[in-house]
């Protein structure tokens, strides 16, 4: 950023004998601005003076006030956690909130100080600076590009076909250096186990030939008189770590017995009597569908709204959802409690590009909402 | 009356699978165990308007505000009404308690959902109908006694946010459900009430049975509740405990104002 | 030119100005810093709305880094044993654990923790309004086009960086959010399952994802923010501020304060505000109470989910997409509905606005440089454009809340739902005509004043018995006393008698009048110095006497 060529540049002699204020302008003027006004706010001493001063200490003192309390607050103030029902809580729970309004206090303050100091006692100043248009000199931009272009020709480069054809060579690959560990230490193949792959399979599969019973979330087997009509209950595969897993929570739901379901083509004989149970992860993005309208019959994902309608095979009847939640098909074993007799016959969860694409689901597509 | 609150309750998952599933069958047998002492120790108690079966005074008392205030949407023998009221053979004593004591019955009209409002009954009267109810095709009943187990309130948690949160909201502050529905707010409702609407699952609630969350669980569900309700919040206001919506709006209504209107000082002429 | 410090090198010098001089000695620092120093900036209030921005971002580092002490970003499961007692004994992650334990057993944690919440809402708000402020101004022009670019890549920084923090504490909120993103992640056709593997390192949610988030949280996406801002920042010093036009205001200047003192100590003084009004936010208002929404479960949900405002109209987006998807393409494959709104949707709307001064430049053909902002009024098509944008905008994010808002104002969250589907293209399209009436509107009203002068609200009786309200004209008058039509010149316009002085002074102090004897008033010195500047409403109207106007006609009526 060079100055206004236009100013002169006093001798050293006349600069020995500049005041203050006109250096100071001098300064301004050097770097192409004009300080169209300023100077002082107030006689010096006058009553205006004097006020504007106190103004601004007032919130230097109102500042340090507060900062004392706060050190005072973070100090002293009990702030170990009291439980509900204690009589200490309110105490505890006026710390963070006393804290918080003495420490803001102090900074805010402090700034407030300093913006009033800027506008009530810093110099008035209105200055305006030229700003630098148009392109820079014609000779420094010939000399730029003379300079690049020089080293260019010079050192033949358009002619030397090999040199450049090496050089990205070379170039390219070191891109592909870094790019390929960089990205590849993260590549995984989904695909890995196939038709096995976690897409696809839940806990629900029989775990070496035996199936999997269904459990409350302490790992609890669920028997059919454990659920009143109108119930819903949330069951996880009985298998260890069953309650962790993320595309396993199934809701076990008893209809009452006079409600009139009907079925997905194909899933006949999935229920146990009044007892179905369902996905509890929702089609649309995986949020555990669970606002279950025991007279309306119909489940809502609380997430986006999607609602499904269990007397319909829990298709989805509004919202941004496009397919029904997966039915699990159920059974009792012989000790009378639920067991799942297969895994999902349809992707659970979220949809994905190869929704359809496992092996024994491809015969059938799956139906439109 | 209360339940034996020494009886073993089922713990929350934790240490090795292996505990996991035998703690989880040793929970069962106890927890039916629990139900089944808790049902012994509840059914024999005379002296109060749970002895539905032998006060015939208090039935036919109920009796006597039924025909005047419900007959007309429930009919003359509870059997119910077409498109007015439920029959209420077998909703059992729990559920009249319910839907009296929090002012839903008797309705103010037919809307999607009876709101809460101030009980129409006296606390007598509810007594006296629930024992009318009650006696009319039995079914579940409130059990007396402490209701809250605040030692529990951590396995209640767990079973609020697997259970209660998705419609009634992480701090109880209800929730939308389809179509103009909702699920209520549980600033207002007491251990009792909270109790009989898990048991007998009013409107579009769900029924929780005694078989899916024992009364321990139950209790330790009432007692997170009401604990959160007691809990003087440590951060500051909770601002309706609705989560990020209203601390957007905060953030504009409050930060933003308060920054625009500092700007605004700051570009003013001194 | 390093001589400028050698007027008060004498000897006697102040310990200050021997300081300088030693520096000069070393670094030769003496042009350059008076140069930075001797900058001048405007002094709208609007121009320091990206300062606010900035200066949250400068409480965000802080107070991030503070946490980093205590936070363990490890999705390992431990068993709670801390003082909260409605978790403990309950099973979570250790990053659950730790933010329990920094907002209940750090002294003072708590307090931080929400300062680095709240300070990202207000970074996020700031930017937005800032944004809003450039767009609406036209300050993005030629030659700023690499500004609104940094400027729209700052704000999608801040979105994903937002993002990332509040998914770190692995709460059940938040877990949800994930859940969202991570399907987000498999809808894209082709690559989705790829590039959730990669992300995840396996299926939903894997044992990964928190410490990964961690890692760019804290590391790579506040270290591109900062590079970012430097950028932008450096860009605004170099090829200085925009400013509005006025009495002294041209293309080719700029007029404000200089650097020092005035701008650094407001923007000093400014800072501290920031600071100090997020740190009584902190303190008023509870933020992400992560000990009420309880440890991270994929079966687990609360009603009335959404996430943190910036987030919140991809929401609502996904929220009112209809029940629409492609399937059985090429045999099995598919495309899941929720693509459309949230990959297509938001990367079309970045674009969109990231494009938007080139996509001006075609339809206006303006190629000339700008340093003059304009009025909204007087861009009706693009303020027209921003505010239909800007409907869209909000109505999706009381999409990304429906629920809320049905349950509070007792409306059907279905109702909710098909206002929000239908109102995403009609209620923009109400904005834009409505916006583009009211800009030619105002700009008419300002036309009016120029031409006829200021309604005075004096009601004149005129001797044939018509009435006829007395106007001030701006500029001076005819010999038939006709006021001379100033010419429209896109800046403010006086619609007053009070802006004109009319009211007088208004007298400070709360007991008694503040004696303000002493006061210097550079205005009126120098504006007794100018005459008839050439600026757009300084042709000495305010100095013209109350003539009330003969004629009626054409002044009685606006």
């Amino acid at each position: 950023m060079s100055g206004d060529s236009n100013v002169e540049v006093p001798s050293d002699e006349v600069l020995a004998s500049m005041g203050r204020e006109e250096l100071a302008r001098l300064g301004a003027k050097l770097d192409g601005v004009e300080l169209v006004e300023y100077g002082e706010r107030y006689e010096p001493g006058s009553p205006a003076d004097k006020h504007a001063e106190r103004a601004v200490s007032r919130w230097f003192v109102l500042s340090a006030l507060f900062g004392l309390a706060m050190i005072g607050i973070f100090i002293w103030w009990p702030a170990g956690y009291q439980p509900p029902g204690s009589d200490k809580q309110l105490m505890y729970a006026l710390y963070t909130p006393l804290l918080g309004v003495t420490l803001g206090g102090a900074i805010a303050c402090l700034g407030v100080g300093v913006i009033a100091l800027a506008k009530k006692l810093a110099p008035h100043e209105v200055a305006v600076q030229q700003r630098h248009i148009g392109m820079s000199a014609e000779v420094d931009r010939r000399t730029l590009g003379a300079e690049v272009f020089d080293v260019v020709d010079k050192t033949n480069i358009k002619r030397r076909g090999m040199l450049k054809g090496t050089l990205g060579l070379a170039g390219g690959v070191i891109g592909l250096v870094a790019i390929v560990p960089v990205l590849g230490g993260f590549i995984k193949n989904p695909w890995a186990k196939g038709a096995k792959s976690d897409l696809w399979v839940t806990g629900w599969a029989p775990v070496a030939g035996k199936k999997v019973r269904m459990a409350q979330i302490d790992g609890t087997p669920v028997r059919p008189e454990d659920m009143a009509a109108g119930a819903i209950m949330t069951v996880f595969p009985g298998v260890p770590g069953g309650a962790k897993m993320s595309d396993s929570a199934v809701m076990l739901i008893r209809l009452r017995s006079d409600e009139k379901v009907k079925i997905r083509d194909g899933q006949q004989g999935w229920e146990f009597g009044d007892y179905y149970a369902y996905s509890k992860i929702c089609t649309h993005v995986g949020c555990p569908t669970s606002l279950f309208e025991a007279q309306t019959g119909r489940i809502l994902c609380p997430c986006h709204q999607s609602q499904f309608d269990v007397n319909d095979g829990c298709k989805p009847v509004f919202g941004p959802a496009t397919r029904p939640l997966p039915q699990l098909p159920i059974a009792l074993d012989e000790e009378g409690y639920f067991i799942a007799v297969s895994d999902f016959h349809e992707a659970v969860g979220p949809g994905f590009w190869e929704n359809g694409k496992h092996p024994a689901w491809k015969a059938s597509p799956k139906e439109s909402s | 009356m209360r339940t034996p609150d020494e009886a073993p309750r089922r713990r929350i998952t934790r240490g090795s699978k292996s505990f996991r599933r035998l703690s989880g069958g040793l929970a069962l047998l106890l927890a039916l165990i629990t139900v089944g002492f808790a049902y012994a120790a509840l059914s024999p108690t005379p002296q109060t308007a749970q002895a539905a079966a032998v006060d015939p005074e208090m039935i036919a008392a109920g009796k006597n505000l039924y025909m005047n205030s419900c007959i007309t949407c429930h009919g003359a023998n509870l059997q119910g009404v077409q498109d007015h009221g439920p029959s209420l053979i077998g909703v059992g004593e729990a559920a009249a308690y319910f839907q009296l004591s929090t002012g839903r019955m008797p309705a103010a009209e037919n809307a999607a959902q009876m709101p809460r409002k101030p009980a129409f009954f006296t606390p007598e009267e509810i007594d006296q109908l629930g024992a009318f109810i009650q006696a009319n095709g039995g079914g579940p009943q409130v059990p007396e006694g402490q209701l809250r187990d605040d030692a529990e309130v951590a396995k209640g948690g767990e079973l609020y946010r697997l259970n209660c949160a998705s419609c009634h909201n992480f701090t109880g502050a209800g929730g939308a459900l389809s179509q103009g529905k909702y699920a209520p707010a549980l600033s207002e409702a007491t251990n009792s009430e909270i109790y009989a609407a898990m048991l007998t699952g009013p409107e579009n609630m769900p029924k929780f049975s005694d078989g899916q969350l024992t009364p321990d669980e139950k209790k330790a569900i009432i007692s997170f509740v009401q604990m959160n309700k007691e809990t003087i919040d440590p951060g500051g206001l909770p601002l309706g405990g609705f989560g990020p919506a209203p601390e957007g709006l905060i953030a504009f209504l409050v930060g933003m104002v308060a920054i625009v209107g500092v700007t605004l000082w700051m570009g003013s002429k001194a | 030119m390093s001589r400028l410090t050698t007027a008060t090198a004498k000897p006697g010098g102040s310990m200050a100005s021997k300081a300088l001089d030693g520096a000069d000695l070393r670094y030769h620092n003496a042009r350059p810093l008076r140069t930075q120093l001797n900058k001048v900036f405007p002094t709208h209030w609007s121009f320091m709305l990206g300062e606010a921005a900035l200066y949250s971002f400068l409480v965000l580092l802080l107070s991030g880094i503070y946490l980093t002490l205590f936070f363990d970003a490890s999705m390992g499961e431990t068993v709670y044993q801390g003082v909260f007692d409605k978790l403990r004994g309950v099973p979570m992650s250790r990053a659950f654990a730790s933010t329990l334990d920094i907002s209940f057993e750090v002294r003072g944690g708590l307090l931080i923790r929400q300062i680095h919440h709240w300070a990202a809402l207000l970074f996020l708000a700031s930017m937005m309004l800032h944004m809003m402020r450039v767009f609406f101004t036209g300050a993005f022009r030629k030659p700023r086009e690499a500004n609104w670019i940094l400027g729209v890549l700052l704000l999608v920084l801040g979105m994903a960086e937002g993002f990332m923090g509040y998914s770190l504490p692995d709460d059940l909120l938040s877990g949800t959010g994930l859940r969202a993103v991570s399907a987000f992640i498999l809808s894209i056709p082709v690559i989705g399952t790829w590039a959730h593997w990669a992300v995840f390192g396996g299926d939903y949610p894997g044992e990964l994802i928190i410490g990964r988030f961690y890692s760019l949280h804290i590391l790579l996406i506040p270290g591109l923010i900062l590079a970012v801002i430097g950028l932008h920042v450096a860009l605004v010093w170099f090829q200085k501020h925009t400013q509005f036009p006025g009495k002294r205001e041209t293309e080719e200047n700029v007029v404000g304060v200089r650097v020092l003192p005035t701008f650094a100590a407001k923007g000093g003084g400014f800072f501290a505000v920031v600071f100090g009004f997020i740190a009584i936010m902190a303190g008023v208002f509870q933020i992400n109470p992560v000990w009420n929404l309880g440890p991270y479960n994929s079966a687990q949900v609360s009603a009335g989910v959404q996430p943190d405002f910036y987030m919140g109209f991809l929401d609502g987006m996904v929220r009112v997409w209809p029940a629409w998807e492609p399937r059985n393409i090429f045999g099995h494959y598919m495309i899941p509905a929720v693509f459309f709104p949230a990959i297509v949707g938001a990367t079309v709307l970045m674009i969109l606005v990231g494009a938007y001064p080139w996509i001006e430049k075609k339809f206006t053909k303006d190629n000339a440089m700008h340093n003059l902002l304009q009025r909204p009024r007087d861009v009706p098509v693009r303020t027209a454009l921003g505010v239909a944008f800007l409907t869209f905008y909000v109505l999706n994010l009381i999409n990304g809340a429906n629920d809320i808002f049905a349950l509070k104002l007792d409306i059907s969250l279905n109702v909710m739902t098909w206002i929000g589907r239908i109102g995403s293209f009609v209620f923009p399209l109400i904005a834009y005509v409505v916006t583009y009436r009211l800009c030619l509107g105002l700009q008419h009203s300002d036309r009016a004043v120029l031409e006829h002068g200021i309604e005075t609200g004096i009601i004149k009786r005129l001797p044939n018995g018509a009435f006829i309200e007395v106007h001030q004209p701006l500029g001076g008058v005819d010999e038939h006393g006709h006021p001379i039509p100033l010419e429209y010149q896109g800046a403010p316009v006086p619609k007053r008698m009070n802006q004109l002085g009319y009211a007088g002074k208004a007298v400070v102090g709360v007991i008694k009048a503040r004696d303000d004897t002493g006061l210097i008033h550079h205005e009126a010195l120098d504006a007794a110095e100018e005459t008839g500047n050439g600026g757009t409403n300084g042709n000495g109207g305010t100095s013209g006497a109350l003539r009330p106007r003969d004629e009626a006609g054409t002044h009685s009526g606006h």
